[in-house]
This record gives C-alpha cells, sequence and structure tokens, in this order.
C-alpha cells in the first residue's frame, strides 16, 4: 500500500514537473529522423521532459513564412527553431538570448566567430550555430593537369584558366563546353556570390558595422565595381548567357554531367559531384574561392547554414535552451557530420580522428575556408534584410545582363540602401 | 367607393408582405452574415491595414498613415530625356542612333525618390515614366499586357479547338478527354515542365530544336531576357488554358439549335456566312462568361509568375507577396491587395456593361 502511495506520489510529482517543448525541424527524410533519435537520447537523460518533434515545410521561404506566422501571433506554440543564417536579425525580438540560459556563455567562445557574431543582435545570442555552409570553388582536377594549369587563386587565374580549358575542349568537340557555372539568377543566391566577388575584392561588405557599432552603407566603392565589372565579362565568354538565369541545381546540372571546368557553389554538391551518376566522379576537388587584384583582397565564401533559436514566447525556454545546447555539443556535432554530412560550427570537430577516419573527412579541407566566411549583412540591415538583398541582387543582375553599368547600378543602389535604412554611406 | 373598398385590400396584402419580406431576410440572414464574415469583413480589415504602416511580426507599434502607402504605390510622372552631347555640344551618335542621358538626371528625388519604369520614344523625343515603387507599376503593366494577350490568343485557340471538336469524327472523345490534359496538370507542375523546356541551354528543348533548325546559339536565354519574358509566360498560359476555353465554347456550341443551320443552308448561306450570322452571335454570351472568367483569373496569376520569374518580373500578385512575406511591410502589401481589387473590379464592370452578362 505504502509502495503504491508512492509510487502515484512520483507520479504527481513528475506530471507536476513534465515539462514539454515543441522543435521544429527541417523536411527531409533525414531532419525528422535525426532531431527524433536526438529526443529519445536527451529524453532518455532528462526524465519528465517530452520534445515533440515537428516536420517544417521544405524551402527557406516557406519556413520563414510559418515561423512570422507564429511569432505575428505570438504563439508558444514551438519553442525551438531551426533558423537560416540570413534570418537573426530578422526575428531578434521574438527570440530569447541564449546568454541568459545556463551554458552558453562557456560555449559560445568554441563555435566560428563569424557565426556567433552574425547572430548576436545588440549584445544577445539570438541562434546557436547549428551547422553551417560556405561558398566554395569545384574544380576539375584532370582538366587542369591536361592544359597544365594549376589551382588558381586569383578571378583574373580563374578567369584566364577558365578560357584556355573551354577553348580546348571545345576544339576537341565538345560545343556545350563552358569554363565556369555559377548562380546569377536575380535571387538570395546572387546576392551569396555577388558578395563573394565584391568581399574577395576588397569591396567590403555592402552595410557594415563599425567598431562604435553604428552601421556604414559602403558597396559603392572602386573595388566593388572592378569586382562586378569582372563578373559581367564572364557572361558569355568564360559562363552562358544563361548563367543569369543559373540557380545552385542548374550550376551543378551542368557541373556534373561534365561541362565545366569550374564551379561556384555549396559544399552540398561535394557528395552529390561523387555520386554513381556524376561524370565528374573523382576527377574534381574543392578550394577557397579566389581573391581580386584591389585593395584589401582576401578569399571570401558567402557564409550559409541553420541555427537553433528560442522562442521568446515558450513555456519552457531552459529546457528548449538546454536541448539546443545538447544538438550542438561535440558529439552531437560530429554524429551530424558523419551521418548527415552536415558541416561542424565547432573549430574542434574538424580535428577528431573520428571525423578524418569517416566519409566526411572531406571536411576537414573546408575548415580555413569556413573560418574566413563573410556574413550576408542580414544583421546589419534587420529588419530590411530581404529589401536590402533584393535592392542588392537586382543591381548585380542588371549589370551582368548589361542592362546597367557597374557604376551607375551601384550609385542607385546606394541611393536605395540609404532611403531603407537610414544609414549614412561611406566617403 | 372602390377606393374604400381598396385600401383596407392593399394594406392587407402589404401586412402579408411584409411579413413575407421578414421571412425572406431570417431565411436570408445566414447567407448575408457568410457573405459579411468572408467577404466584406476580410476586404475592410485589408483596406484598414493599407492606412497603417503595419509590419509583419514585429513588435513594431502600427501607426494611422492615412494614404501613403497609396502614394507611395502610384506616383508617378513622366519627363523628357535629354540628348546626350559631347564636348562639343553635338548629340553623342552610336550605332546609328541617339544617344540620351540617364533617367538618374532627370527623375526627382525629393521629397519621393523616383525610379525609372519604363522608357519609350513619342515623336522623335525620348521620355521616361517614374514611379516611387517602380516594380509595383512594372507589375501592374506586365499583368495587363499578359492578360489581354493571353485571354485574347487563348479565346481564338479555344474557338478553333472547339469548332473542330465540335464536328463528328472518329476518335472524338479520345480528343476531347485529350484536350483536356494540359488544363488538368497542376499549375506549379507544368510551369516547372515549362520552365525546363525553356532552359538557356541545348538541354532545353526550344534550344535544342532552334538548334537544329539552325536559328541561334543554342543559349537564347528565354526567362531572363526582358524581350522574351513575356513571350514565354503567355505562350505558357495559353497552352495550359486554351483548353478550358475551348471546353466552354464546346458546351456554348452544343446548344445552337441544328435547324437554324439547315435553314441557312437552304437559304443558300455558305460556311462562312452561317459562322459569321449563326455560330458568333450565339456562342457571344457563352463566350463572354468564359473571358470573365479567365481575364479575372489571369489578373490575379500568382503561381506561374512565381515558379518561372521568382523576383526576376513580378505580377501584381506575386510583388504583393513578395511585400508581405519577405518584405513583411503588411501595410503596403494591402495598399497593392486593395489597387488589385479596383483593377479587378474595373475589368469585371467593364465586361458585364458591355457584354450584357448579367442580362
Amino acid at each position: 500500500m505504502k509502495k503504491v502511495f508512492l509510487a502515484l506520489a512520483a507520479a504527481i510529482l513528475a506530471f507536476a514537473s513534465a515539462q514539454e517543448i515543441n522543435y521544429i525541424t527541417g523536411n527531409r527524410g533525414s531532419d525528422v529522423d535525426y532531431a527524433t533519435r536526438k529526443a529519445q537520447e536527451y529524453m532518455a537523460d532528462h526524465p519528465g521532459v517530452t520534445i515533440n518533434v515537428i516536420q517544417g515545410p521544405e524551402s527557406a521561404t516557406d519556413r520563414a513564412q510559418q515561423y512570422l506566422q507564429f511569432f505575428e501571433a505570438q504563439s508558444g506554440e514551438v519553442d525551438l527553431f531551426e533558423i537560416d543564417v540570413i534570418w537573426p536579425g530578422d526575428m531578434a525580438e521574438h527570440l530569447v538570448n541564449l546568454y541568459d540560459y545556463a551554458g552558453y556563455n562557456e560555449a559560445a567562445p568554441d563555435f566560428f566567430p563569424a557565426i556567433v557574431a552574425n547572430n548576436t543582435v545588440d549584445g544577445r545570442l539570438v541562434g546557436i550555430p547549428y551547422f553551417t555552409d560556405a561558398g566554395l570553388l569545384y574544380y576539375r582536377q584532370d582538366l587542369l593537369d591536361k592544359y597544365s594549369l594549376s589551382v588558381p587563386t586569383t578571378w583574373d587565374e580563374l578567369t584566364a584558366a577558365a578560357q584556355t580549358i573551354q577553348d580546348g575542349e571545345r576544339a576537341e568537340g565538345n560545343p556545350d563546353f563552358w569554363g565556369f557555372v555559377w548562380q546569377g539568377n536575380a535571387y538570395e543566391g546572387l546576392t551569396c556570390d555577388a558578395l563573394e566577388w565584391v568581399a574577395s575584392n576588397g569591396g567590403g561588405e555592402i552595410v557594415e558595422v563599425q567598431e562604435d557599432g553604428s552601421k556604414l552603407i559602403t558597396i559603392n566603392n572602386e573595388n566593388a565595381i572592378a569586382a562586378l565589372e569582372k563578373a559581367a565579362s564572364w557572361v558569355g565568354t568564360i559562363s552562358p548567357n544563361g548563367v543569369t538565369g543559373y540557380q545552385e541545381e542548374d550550376a551543378r546540372e551542368v557541373w556534373q554531367s561534365g561541362n565545366a571546368a569550374f564551379m561556384r557553389n555549396w559544399p552540398y554538391a561535394y557528395s552529390l559531384g561523387n555520386g554513381e551518376d556524376s561524370a565528374v566522379a573523382g576527377k574534381f576537388g574543392v578550394a577557397a574561392l579566389p581573391m581580386g587584384s584591389g585593395e584589401g583582397a582576401r578569399n571570401a565564401g558567402t557564409l550559409g547554414g541553420w541555427q537553433l533559436a528560442v522562442s521568446k514566447y515558450s513555456a519552457n525556454p531552459e529546457v528548449a535552451a538546454d536541448f539546443a545546447l545538447f544538438l550542438t555539443n561535440h558529439e552531437n556535432q560530429l554524429d551530424n557530420a558523419i551521418t548527415r554530412s552536415l558541416l561542424p560550427t565547432r573549430t574542434a570537430v574538424y580535428e577528431d580522428q573520428a571525423l578524418l577516419d569517416s566519409g566526411s573527412a572531406f571536411m576537414a579541407e573546408f575548415l580555413p575556408v569556413f573560418q574566413g566566411a563573410v556574413a550576408r549583412p542580414s544583421t546589419a540591415t534587420a529588419p530590411n534584410y530581404l529589401q536590402a538583398s533584393q535592392y542588392f541582387f537586382s543591381a548585380v543582375h542588371s549589370v551582368l545582363t548589361g542592362e546597367e553599368d557597374a557604376e551607375t547600378a551601384l550609385a542607385l543602389l546606394e541611393l536605395d540602401l540609404e532611403s531603407l535604412t537610414g544609414f549614412p554611406t561611406a566617403q | 367607393m372602390a377606393v374604400s373598398t381598396k385600401a383596407p385590400k392593399a394594406r392587407q396584402l402589404s401586412d402579408l408582405a411584409r411579413q413575407e419580406e421578414r421571412t425572406a431576410w431570417w431565411l436570408l440572414f445566414p447567407s448575408l452574415l457568410l457573405l459579411f464574415l468572408i467577404g466584406i469583413y476580410p476586404l475592410a480589415q485589408v483596406f484598414y491595414l493599407s492606412t497603417t504602416n503595419k509590419r509583419f511580426a514585429s513588435s513594431q507599434p502600427t501607426e494611422f498613415i492615412g494614404f501613403a502607402n497609396y502614394r507611395d504605390l502610384l506616383s508617378m510622372t513622366v519627363r523628357e530625356l535629354p540628348v546626350q552631347l559631347d564636348e562639343a555640344g553635338q548629340p553623342v551618335i552610336e550605332d546609328g542612333k541617339k544617344q540620351y542621358e540617364s533617367w538618374v538626371r532627370v527623375l526627382p528625388r525629393e521629397p519621393l525618390r523616383y525610379r525609372a519604369a519604363f522608357e519609350f520614344g513619342f515623336f522623335g523625343k525620348r521620355y521616361v515614366i517614374g514611379a516611387v515603387n517602380a516594380d509595383f507599376i512594372k507589375s501592374v503593366w506586365d499583368t495587363i499586357v499578359f492578360t489581354v494577350v493571353a485571354v485574347a490568343l487563348e479565346t481564338l485557340i479555344g474557338l478553333i479547338i472547339a469548332l473542330a471538336l465540335s464536328r463528328k469524327f472518329f476518335g472524338r472523345s479520345v480528343m476531347r478527354t485529350a484536350m483536356l490534359v494540359p488544363w488538368a496538370i497542376i499549375t506549379v507542375v507544368s510551369s516547372l515542365i515549362w520552365e525546363w523546356m525553356f532552359k538557356s541551354n541545348r538541354s532545353g528543348f526550344f534550344n535544342a530544336l532552334f538548334d537544329r533548325l539552325g536559328w541561334g546559339d543554342g543559349n537564347t536565354v528565354f526567362l531572363v531576357n526582358p524581350a522574351l519574358q513575356m513571350p514565354s509566360i503567355i505562350a505558357i498560359d495559353v497552352w495550359k488554358t486554351a483548353p478550358f476555353m475551348a471546353l466552354l465554347l464546346l458546351a456554348g456550341l452544343a446548344t445552337i439549335p441544328r435547324e437554324l443551320y439547315e435553314a441557312a443552308e437552304v437559304d443558300g448561306a455558305n460556311k462562312i456566312r452561317k459562322f459569321f450570322s449563326i455560330t458568333l452571335p450565339l456562342l457571344l454570351p457563352t463566350m463572354a462568361v468564359a473571358l470573365v472568367f479567365r481575364t479575372l483569373d489571369s489578373l490575379r496569376v500568382f503561381d506561374l509568375f512565381q515558379v518561372v520569374f521568382g523576383e526576376r518580373r513580378y505580377s501584381m500578385a506575386t510583388f504583393a507577396q513578395f511585400t508581405l512575406v519577405s518584405n513583411k511591410d503588411m501595410g503596403l502589401s494591402a495598399a497593392a491587395s486593395v489597387i488589385i481589387f479596383i483593377i479587378l473590379f474595373i475589368f469585371a464592370i467593364i465586361y458585364m456593361r458591355s457584354l450584357k452578362v448579367d442580362a
């Protein structure tokens, strides 16, 4: 009788302290399976906690739309969100400051500083980096060998090498061969590509946060103009005219069928390029994107990836924050890297022997690229980032298609950004 | 006498009528309530939103800003572009064409900044139409051009298909079913299929075909080149909705009595005469209904533009969606929606009046 009573009391206590959180993840098969597996592991260690995994929509735009609807309603229905690297600024007011929760102050320095900086809005850490992404240069090793070329380190070298290989391959009877494919459609992806051209040529990062915290529009400068003029010169020469309509998959299709010497793309194309249906399997390598020739030129890949963030409207933010920390700890990032090829956000994981022994060992090569990755000015221009980005990629697109010259386009862009954000311009 | 007997009778009748009227109102009440809830209330709500600066999912306080959103969307101006002069003061001529100054120097910047929406030549001079929100003005123009051209072509092609399929021939029912396939495919799917066919290299159908025929270099950029964008998207829409037109017109053809044609034959009318004197006039009411359907549908076009053009070129609906979702400017998006509603309303009234649809 006493035992029954004790069990009952325990049950009541457990019920009283039962904490339930809802975690919204992506839509790919592995997203839900992985999240469910991790939730079960966490629940096994934390009796009394229930984590429900919710399947989110597939496209990033749809996910943003859904999240915003939760926020608009100030709904605590979802406690833990996966957010894109460009959303922290826009969504900050709906998210908790993770520094207020146990373990975050100690953990933050172990993550890539660029991503932590991107996720920090007015000193508040609104998202913990979950996995990352950055633009890479894919090159055909076999063709570089064939034409006795080395991996280009500057855009000029890339232009010349692409032209040489393209001329050679066409002369050998492949009229569909192109030197360099990338993402030139008017969409968010062009913002990524163009930011790389501009930043790698010493042209800045469109809108920059100064040391004193003030923000400055820096896009209208000589180096940025030169970078865009260079990119425009590729269209129709080493890149197809159609590149101005290309997204990631269009570039990968040309590349993977063996019809391009170089490609700018995200890391996801690596394992696909070595797949069974790929004509370039085993024939290519990846490197940091080339740099320009302007003053302050450097290697620059645009930062991508996803963060975990806790809703301000959550009833159990401590649990959600703790689970987010669990998902991003060393062991789980290693698991994510090995089982799902998602790139870790903790530097130490790249040096872990378990990773180097696995099929994901290629990630270690990317480490310098990710450390030098350049973030889009999403936090600086929040809450107007998407409009700022649209102004930017439309301006760049008009240069690529020849409707506008780079000088005029950037002067107009500067005016647009000025009236949108109210920030001063650099001069 | 007659008056005294008539008056109570009239009152009696009107009592009855009033009672019936009251019952009628009660019976109508559910539908009126429904109409209010799903029609008038949301519309009023959108109109209210359009006079505020409300942002989507933001804690920024919402303020009433009157018609500022409408001013931002609709402000337009026309300016003449001056001819570019070289140092000697002579017009700069390239490729045999006079060069003009950029619109940047001509359009006003204060208090509102204007951007170029269109440029056009008129009597040897060149003008620019500037708009505060050039994207919106372009989206309105593009949507109207799209609607007028696509609906006209659909009607014409639909009519030809309907006339062909109204004759008796072997395999007619199979043909009638096959005709409907494009209409039955979900727009998002068919838009994607067409996007692939319009691909910018020879893996795309049209580039492969034109390359075989020796036109172009096999790298025509149909969906990015501004001059080819509208023809391409109109082609997709015509392919998809001409069958719908044909179906409606086929139903209209079936209602025309055979005797009329027999009588016309007796009178010695030829085929063309029969078409213009019997078929077309009797088909007109059906055609009017079909036109109203298709026009209003086309003005609201969303999925096709969204899939094929994304953010390269907007229709009115994709513009409103972009403004709301990506830009989170709920007030501006609501104002754009109200303007779309008014444009649709004007088109509907023009149709009602000119084609006497209500009669």
